[in-house]
């Protein structure tokens, strides 16, 4: 059997409010830092090129979408979230999407779709905010997804500055 | 049958089919892209090379397997360094110009070239010269495409029309590296077996038009099934999308019925599997929702155990019913039909629609009704749609059961006859029949399991390849549900 012997308290500590005025030091000590709390939403998450957040598909500078419809992500996608139409277009690549939607709810932000995109078509942007009234509302369409490849531009050189990485180990 | 070995295992192996058949038969893969167990074979891709020892004291040698007759005491290895050096050399070749098309191409996923690429060949080709650029989409006709880049020109679709269909419509046209697949004078490909090419080009380079592009071809599940277009029944897997869509239909090898090929007429009758349903609440305008019993505004959606009743009380009311079911029932529901037929006092019969045009001497039988023999051996009897319709007309009630029975026996005809005739309908869609009284939604042939009889005897298996619509139960069921109403019903005098 362990026997905890109680430590004796000292004078000031038996006095009790010494030991008050040390706390609330501290708690007075924190009122003339700087805060280390974020006013979200009104000041946002900072993001740069490594942060995984909702898939969004490139719309090039031609003003075409990157994608053909491979299914690739689709496949890839471990969480079911992806489900693609492809169809026939004039274009000289011949295939692209008619229907592209992404479950936001089922997305988990692994950023497969991004790794197994053979068309460079799909990253991951720095948009993580996911808040509607309806679930399928959060189903993202085309529209909701196509992002100019420029608003992508960051994410993208990452990308491929970490293939170039995995490549050169080879 | 001779002994040869094959990878060390003593075998026995027909002499008088090629090598390669007898290391398929022992379940040996050897890869191949010209050579197709229904045509002639050419050795022009050279893939299926397999390593066979020569007479003592000679090397070895490397042979086409497709090319080679088999011997007595061949000693043939297919997984020795030198097999698969042959093979990777050759298949660096075709890959030379072929593009890097996999994403947009429809073949990717049962692609010959994927595979064996995947298994034998090198991640990175070697050539700096650019790739062929041809015609990327080469309308053959209304059923194949043709990307000129994608072909290996091994010239299956070639021997398909010389050696099945007997009428030459393609060629390899021009010389060495410039050769491409075309037909004669550029003039559009014809006839009604055209689809098979997509199914037997190794590559992408011949792909259907009505199919291209409609889904990825791992995400379709395919289903056994037999085909309802004649009375061949063709074997074919049923292959739908998301369990929902019927996308496509192929032929499925049956060396007694249809081998590997299937007709066009078959292959695209998607559009009475791919029906609409009709607007909500309504009866018409597309498939049955569910039951339908006429009230004072016509046809009116009602609960279908009341409408079955209702049925039953209208039928024993009316003696003298004439049964009369579709040539697409199978036969479980050709039973059901019997004994209702039975509990009725009719003579069973079916409708037999007058023979298309489509007959050919390959497959199709020009015969519309795929349960013809089937139907027949149980008892019923055929009638044409006219003689049909005026037993119709005759008659004071009658009872019409299964998939397009409505349709078979024409509209028109049905919208004629009079109102006093007490009509009860299963079928998939009706139309505005005054006649018509009660109607019940049935499941079409891809929405149920069953069996048809074809023209030699052959049983064709149904298999559900998309759940029917709810509260679309089985034909068999309804109809055995409806005859134990009917004998449940004290008889009037």
């Amino acid at each position: 059997m362990v026997v905890v012997q109680r430590k004796a308290l000292t004078l000031a500590e038996r006095l009790y409010l010494p030991e008050v005025l040390r706390g609330l030091s501290l708690t007075f000590r924190k009122f003339f830092e700087k805060p280390i709390t974020r006013q979200y939403p009104e000041q946002p998450l900072p993001t740069d090129e490594v942060t995984r957040g909702q898939p969004r598909l490139v719309v090039k500078e031609d003003g075409n979408i990157a994608c053909v419809s491979c299914g690739m992500c689709e496949i890839a996608c471990p969480a079911y979230a992806i489900t693609i139409d492809g169809g026939e277009t004039d274009r000289g690549i011949e295939r692209e999407p008619k229907k592209f939607e992404i479950d936001m709810l089922r997305c988990i932000l692994c950023g497969f779709c991004e790794e197994a995109c053979p068309k460079d078509a799909i990253f991951m942007s720095n948009e993580l905010e996911l808040a509607d009234y309806t679930r399928a509302g959060l189903v993202y369409d085309l529209e909701k997804l196509k992002r100019p490849k420029s608003a992508l531009q960051k994410r993208i050189d990452y990308v491929y500055r970490l293939n170039d990485r995995w490549r050169s180990k080879q | 049958m001779t002994k040869i070995q094959i990878n060390g295992r003593e075998v026995e192996a027909d002499p008088k089919q090629p090598l390669i058949r007898a290391c398929h038969d022992q379940g040996v893969d050897v890869p191949m892209y010209c050579y197709h167990p229904g045509l002639a074979s050419v050795g022009s891709c050279r893939i299926c090379q397999v390593e066979v020892a020569g007479a003592p004291g000679q090397p070895s040698r490397v042979v086409a397997a497709c090319r080679t007759p088999v011997s007595k005491g061949m000693v043939v290895s297919t997984d020795t360094p030198k097999a698969h050096d042959a093979r990777r050399e050759c298949l660096e070749f075709l890959l030379k110009n072929h593009p890097l098309d996999c994403p947009i191409c429809d073949k990717a996923g049962e692609c010959d070239l994927q595979d064996y690429s995947f298994n034998e060949g090198q991640g990175e080709g070697r050539s700096s010269e650019p790739r062929r650029k041809l015609q990327k989409r080469k309308s053959l006709g209304d059923v194949i495409v043709l990307d000129e880049e994608r072909c290996i020109l091994c010239s299956r679709c070639v021997r398909f029309f010389t050696d099945v269909t007997k009428k030459a419509q393609l060629t390899v046209e021009g010389l060495g590296s410039r050769s491409v697949i075309n037909t004669y004078m550029d003039k559009p490909l014809e006839g009604n077996y055209q689809g098979n090419l997509a199914d037997i080009c190794p590559v992408g380079a011949l792909t259907s038009k009505k199919f291209r592009f409609q889904a990825r071809v791992w995400n379709l599940s395919k289903t056994l099934s037999t085909c309802g277009e004649c009375s061949r029944g063709c074997s074919i897997s049923v292959e739908s999308l998301r369990a929902k869509e019927v996308k496509r239909i192929r032929p499925r090898y049956n060396a007694a019925v249809n081998q590997w090929w299937m007709c066009d007429t078959g292959r695209h009758a998607l559009a009475p599997l791919t029906r609409p349903q009709a607007p909500e609440g309504a009866v018409l305008g597309g498939r049955l929702r569910g039951a339908a019993v006429r009230g004072y505004n016509g046809l009116e959606l009602a609960d279908d155990v009341a409408a079955l009743d209702l049925a039953a009380d209208m039928l024993a009311a009316h003696p003298g019913a004439v049964v009369i079911v579709s040539p697409f029932a199978t036969q479980e529901e050709a039973k059901a039909a019997l004994a209702l037929a039975q509990a009725l006092k009719a003579t069973p019969q079916f409708v037999s629609p007058a023979p298309n045009a489509l007959k050919d001497d390959l497959l199709h039988t020009g015969d519309p009704c795929p349960n013809r023999r089937g139907l027949v051996e149980q008892g019923f009897a055929a009638l044409e749609p006219a003689a049909a319709l005026a037993a119709l007309a005759a008659a004071p009630s009658a009872v019409l059961a299964g998939e397009r029975v409505l349709e078979l026996l024409g509209h028109e005809g049905l919208a004629k006859l009079p109102t006093k005739l007490r009509l009860v309908a299963f079928d998939v869609e009706t139309s505005d029949i005054p006649a018509l009284d009660i109607a019940f939604p049935v499941p079409t042939h891809v929405e149920k399991s069953g069996h048809w009889v074809n023209l030699d005897g052959c049983v064709g298996v149904l298999n559900v390849a998309v759940p029917p619509p709810a509260l679309v139960r089985r034909l068999d069921l309804q109809l055995a549900a409806l005859t134990a109403k009917l004998s449940a019903v004290p008889a009037r005098s």
